[in-house]
């Protein structure tokens, strides 16, 4: 192994001051390989080459079985943008992910605060907060396509007994996708907690004494010490909750199956839909550049915007 | 000293602030579980009852016998503790190794392969699955383990992550190292993965989770109970009760969820520190 | 020292890696009973048709030393399709598979079948036993391409005892639109709301069944009996009228809607069994499950048609038996011995009692088991006197297109918007224009060419 590994260094004048310095270069960079290499491979093996290979296929039609056959250029990008309900996909998507993270933030943040008062018993509250880190999508779906059932589920049965307008959550347009935010939003929760409540810990305490002393208002204060003293953390779980909003498929597919009406045919469940359940690979692979182009760019206009005025 | 008669006032000021205090904690507590407690407590319940609209029925465990005996949702854990197992294992093997490659060895192209992997954090896996399932297929891999496991041997994130903590480790300790002769290997070895401990177990549950949540690759890529993941079992469960057995169906879901919570409970404080960790810097 | 420690790396680098694979590789291999050849057999059976395919299954295998057959449920038809596509030649594909009625000339065409035919005419086995209609939906050029399976016809399900408490009268047997708009209104006005008369579940193939009972082909070149389909035609006459039917109930507040999906259609018939829903248009596969889940006396009529016009009949829904043409002979042997234990009287009449699809093999109309039940549930003729009463005709045979899977989703999309108060017409149209687009691309993308 070293052998192959330092074999180039043979080629140089073996000088004494050399040896050592080659020595070390060479094996330097086998140990860069060893501890790389793994990795690396991977990554082009399952996210670089499958990105080119989408690019790729963006530009051809496909048969059934997923096999380029016609050069078609700008044409699959052309009847996407052509396509109304590839822009309806679009705007849902975007809707849910900006109403997802908001509230996600806003209710974490909550959580977060009325879990730092100093109360017997807070330790209690804080697991049930984090609680639903540990239900998994499925599960989440199961519980909530529960409660969303038009004739024995909770909300129904509420509705009923308080003679509210009865809603049909997710066989409804205008509330399918609201139903999928709530749920999203609700297992989203006990992360976003978990995190903030760690980051509002380590706010120093001299600085609300210090406050406090100043006589500014509790309000002022958590606008004016907290918030920005908690900004890098904010910054992280906005970045996170926005591109695991992007990606949302589980609940989709289990609770809606994309509709009623597309109204909850989000960019990946549309890609999944296109590709291995209407066999149109190369429309789904063109979603697919679009969805990561638009990832790349939220998360890039996220650093350029939030990145540098958060404060360390 | 103050006297008596405000004192009792503002006692009374200050229980009523408590009771306000708790009735929130109370409130906020039963909005996020709600959902749960409602599972669990229609997983007791016949399905006659629960499918008429009644919440309440006589309490049993037959539901939770149903589930285990007629369904292989044993079969679906199984599976996915393996999976996860070996995905988490193997991750913070590599995540550590080429983390440690960024921080502390020197080799040429160090930025941008460190930029590259930057990018990869970027590029959703979602979007890449339809060349990826050529590849499982090519390979071999397809309705088994490995074909869950192998695309997720590494992470950039949890690269990433590591090498944000590798960062903080005193120079000195290399230093040190360097003239003890420690190779780069003993040095991974023996300092930095002790010295990284909370971070890898950081790491460890978030792998762990991350793997256990799997759902849309392996739908695509199982097509047998014998390796299909507790996720994906479970859609198939509720795919198949054409009849809406909720109650059946209630116990599944929360035989599924109480190993999770019963893990999170355990690991929270380590998971809540390293996660911390790993956001603010 | 240098040499020692870098090969000392590389060593537990490599039984790391060893120890994944290992662990990775390793674990999902287990044995099966020697001896017998396995038959991988790929299924999208739910409920009580599961069940009773599991039956089969297990009788099949405790009948014969050679085979062993082992069901996987695989999700949806769609699902299913893509699945068989994807996995064709490799390790992971079945040898037998069932699969839906709409993919047959994606299948057909994609050649991952060996045709039954082969083995009926190898065998001398008897086709004429097994229904001529069903056979002709899975044929192309006079050859049995797959093995018609579960058959079921849409019809109209209806709560007779309901309707009787409420005093309302029943609908006839071929009831028009208006009968059924008459009926749903009455129910639920006289249960003060409490109960929705009607519900039609945004399913695709039910807007196919409302074009081929008003006689009416949905694509070009014969609904692609006779060459590859171009155009489609979701604006017809047919059409128009079935939808301006579901409008009036939706305006006239009898209708309720549950969406689309397996989810929709566990819904409905939860609200059909909790007696808060009295009619609904759905597969005659539910029959059984219906029966058993209410004591209620179920009523049960052909699909509803436009006023002033003939029923032109209903197509066949469902699936049939494909033999896998990659696995090696004796395993497709053993495919097609299982299939012809599934066709045989006894097995179909079980099937129809237990599943409410229709038996298939004509003799089992004189099997004890199917005579019990029509003595005990007149209704359960319905469906097959339904399917009885209708001349085939390029209308009523089946759609032999590719792409139908889309299809559907298009005109599922255009029923929720018009369910949702959207126009009628301009919601056909652009579901009309994306699937010519659709077929277009598809012919191109697999050169297909009309001569």
């Amino acid at each position: 192994m070293q052998q192959s590994l330092s074999g180039k260094a043979k080629t140089r004048p073996l000088t004494p001051a050399n040896v050592t310095v080659g020595r070390r270069r060479w094996s330097e960079r086998g140990y860069a390989l060893l501890f790389l290499g793994p990795s690396l491979a991977l990554l082009a093996v399952f996210i670089f080459w499958p990105m080119l290979k989408t690019l790729y296929m963006s530009f051809f039609l496909t048969d059934k079985f997923g096999h380029i056959t016609v050069f078609n250029g700008l044409g699959n990008y052309r009847s996407l943008l052509q396509d109304a309900s590839y822009w309806a996909s679009l705007g849902a998507t975007l809707s849910y992910v900006a109403v997802v993270a908001v509230l996600t933030i806003v209710l974490g943040l909550i959580l977060a605060v009325a879990a730092q008062q100093q109360l017997k018993g807070i330790g209690f509250f804080k697991t049930l907060f984090s609680s639903t880190m540990g239900i998994s999508v499925s599960v989440a779906a199961i519980f909530w396509l529960f409660a969303f059932n038009p004739s024995v589920g909770v909300f129904a049965q509420l509705s009923q007994a308080l003679h509210l307008p009865e809603i049909n959550w997710l066989a409804d347009p205008h509330f399918a996708l609201l139903a999928i935010i709530i749920t999203t939003v609700w297992m989203n929760l006990g992360f976003t907690f978990l995190i903030l409540f760690g980051a509002l810990q380590q706010v120093p305490r001299s600085l609300y004494d210090a406050a406090d002393v100043a006589g500014v208002a509790k309000r002022t204060q958590f606008l004016k010490v907290t918030l920005p003293m908690i900004s890098p953390t904010l910054f992280f779980v906005t970045t996170v909750t926005l591109i695991d909003a992007f990606k949302s498929f589980g609940l989709i597919d289990l609770m809606t199956a994309g509709g009623p009406s597309n109204a909850t045919n989000l960019l990946v469940y549309r890609v999944y839909q296109d590709a291995f359940l209407n066999g149109s690979y190369a429309q789904a692979s063109t979603e697919s550049v679009v969805l990561t182009l638009l990832i790349a760019v939220v998360t890039l206009v996220q650093f350029k915007l939030f990145g540098k005025r958060v404060t360390y | 000293m103050t006297p008596i008669q405000p004192v009792v006032a503002h006692e009374n000021k200050r229980r009523f602030k408590l009771i306000g205090r708790y009735t929130l904690l109370v409130g906020l507590g039963l909005i996020v579980i709600g959902p749960f407690i409602l599972g669990l407590w229609t997983s007791l319940l016949p399905t006659a009852a629960i499918s008429k609209g009644a919440l309440w029925g006589k309490l049993s465990f037959d539901n939770y016998v149903t589930a285990i005996t007629t369904t292989p949702i044993l079969r679906y854990l199984l599976n996915s503790f393996v999976i996860a197992m070996v995905t988490t294992i193997s991750q913070l093997l590599f995540c550590s190794m080429s983390a440690y490659a960024f921080v502390f060895l020197k080799f040429k192209y160090q930025r941008p392969l460190f930029a590259l992997f930057l990018v990869t954090m970027m590029l959703p896996f979602e979007a890449e699955v339809i060349p990826n399932f050529a590849t499982v297929r090519a390979l071999g891999l397809l309705n088994h383990y490995a074909v869950m496991i192998v695309p997720f041997l590494t992470t950039a994130f949890g690269t990433f992550m590591l090498r944000q903590n590798f960062l903080q480790m005193p120079k000195e300790l290399k230093e040190a190292a360097d003239v003890e002769g420690l190779s780069h290997w003993q040095f991974y070895w023996r300092m930095t993965l002790p010295y990284a401990k909370i971070s890898l177990l950081t790491l460890a549950a978030y792998s762990f989770l991350s793997s256990w949540n799997q759902y849309l690759w392996p739908m695509l890529t199982t097509f047998s109970d014998q390796f299909r993941p507790v996720q994906d079992g479970l859609r198939q469960l509720q795919g198949q009760e054409t009849f809406n057995n909720w109650g059946m169906i209630q116990a599944s879901a929360a035989i599924v969820v109480i190993p999770t919570l019963i893990v999170l409970l355990i690991g929270q404080h380590y998971f809540k520190a390293g996660l911390n960790e790993g956001a603010v810097k | 020292m240098a040499v020692k420690l870098e090969t000392r790396l590389w060593w537990c680098w490599l039984s790391g890696l060893l120890l994944i694979v290992t662990l990775t590789f390793g674990l999902g291999t287990t044995a099966y009973g020697a001896g017998r050849t396995k038959i991988v057999f790929w299924h999208e059976m739910t409920g009580p048709a599961q069940a009773q395919l599991m039956t089969d299954a297990k009788a099949f295998n405790a009948s014969q030393s050679k085979y062993e057959v082992v069901p996987e449920f695989e999700g949806s038809y769609n699902e299913a399709v893509q699945k068989i596509l994807h996995t064709h030649g490799t390790s992971a594909a079945p040898a037998l598979f069932q699969s839906m009625d709409v993919s047959t000339a994606q299948l057909y065409h994609a050649n991952v079948a060996t045709p039954v035919q082969k083995f009926i005419d190898a065998d001398h086995y008897d086709v004429s036993q097994i229904s001529s209609v069903a056979r002709a939906f899975y044929s192309q050029n006079g050859k049995q391409i797959s093995m018609p399976f579960n058959t079921s016809q849409p019809v109209l399900y209806y709560n007779a005892s309901l309707l009787k408490r409420l005093g309302i009268k029943a609908p006839p047997v071929n009831p028009t639109y208006s009968d059924i708009t008459r009926v749903a209104k009455a129910i639920t006005a006289k249960s003060n709301g409490k109960v929705k008369g009607l519900t039609v579940e945004v399913y695709g193939w039910l807007f196919e069944q409302f074009m081929a009972n008003g006689n009416t082909v949905m694509a070009n070149q014969n609904n692609g009996r006779s060459g590859y389909p171009t155009t489609v035609d979701f604006t017809s006459t047919a059409t128009q009228k079935a939808m301006a039917w579901i409008r009036e109930n939706i305006q006239a507040k009898d209708f309720i809607d549950f969406g689309a999906g397996s989810q929709a259609e566990s819904n409905e018939i939860a609200a059909f069994l909790a007696g808060k829903l009295g009619m609904f248009v759905q597969s005659s596969a539910y029959i059984s499950q219906l029966l058993a889940g209410t004591k209620d006396q179920l009523g049960i009529t052909y699909y509803p048609h436009a006023d002033g016009t003939k029923a032109n009949g209903v197509s066949i829904g469902g699936a049939s038996l494909w033999i896998a043409n990659s696995q090696p002979k004796n395993v497709q042997q053993g495919a097609w011995q299982f299939i012809k234990y599934v066709m045989t009287p006894q097995a179909q009449a079980a099937w129809q009692k237990a599943t409410g699809y229709l038996a298939l093999n004509q003799k089992s109309q004189h099997q004890a088991i199917l005579k019990q039940l029509y003595a005990k549930q007149p209704v359960a003729k319905v469906p097959s006197e339904q399917l009885a009463a209708a001349t085939a005709n390029p209308a009523n045979s089946g759609i032999f297109m590719e792409g139908l899977l889309q299809e559907r989703t298009l005109t599922q999309t255009a029923m929720a918007t018009i369910y949702n108060g959207g126009n009628i017409t301009s919601a056909l149209k652009t579901a009309e224009t994306s699937m010519n687009q659709y077929l277009a691309n598809n012919n191109r993308a697999n050169q297909y060419t009309n001569h």
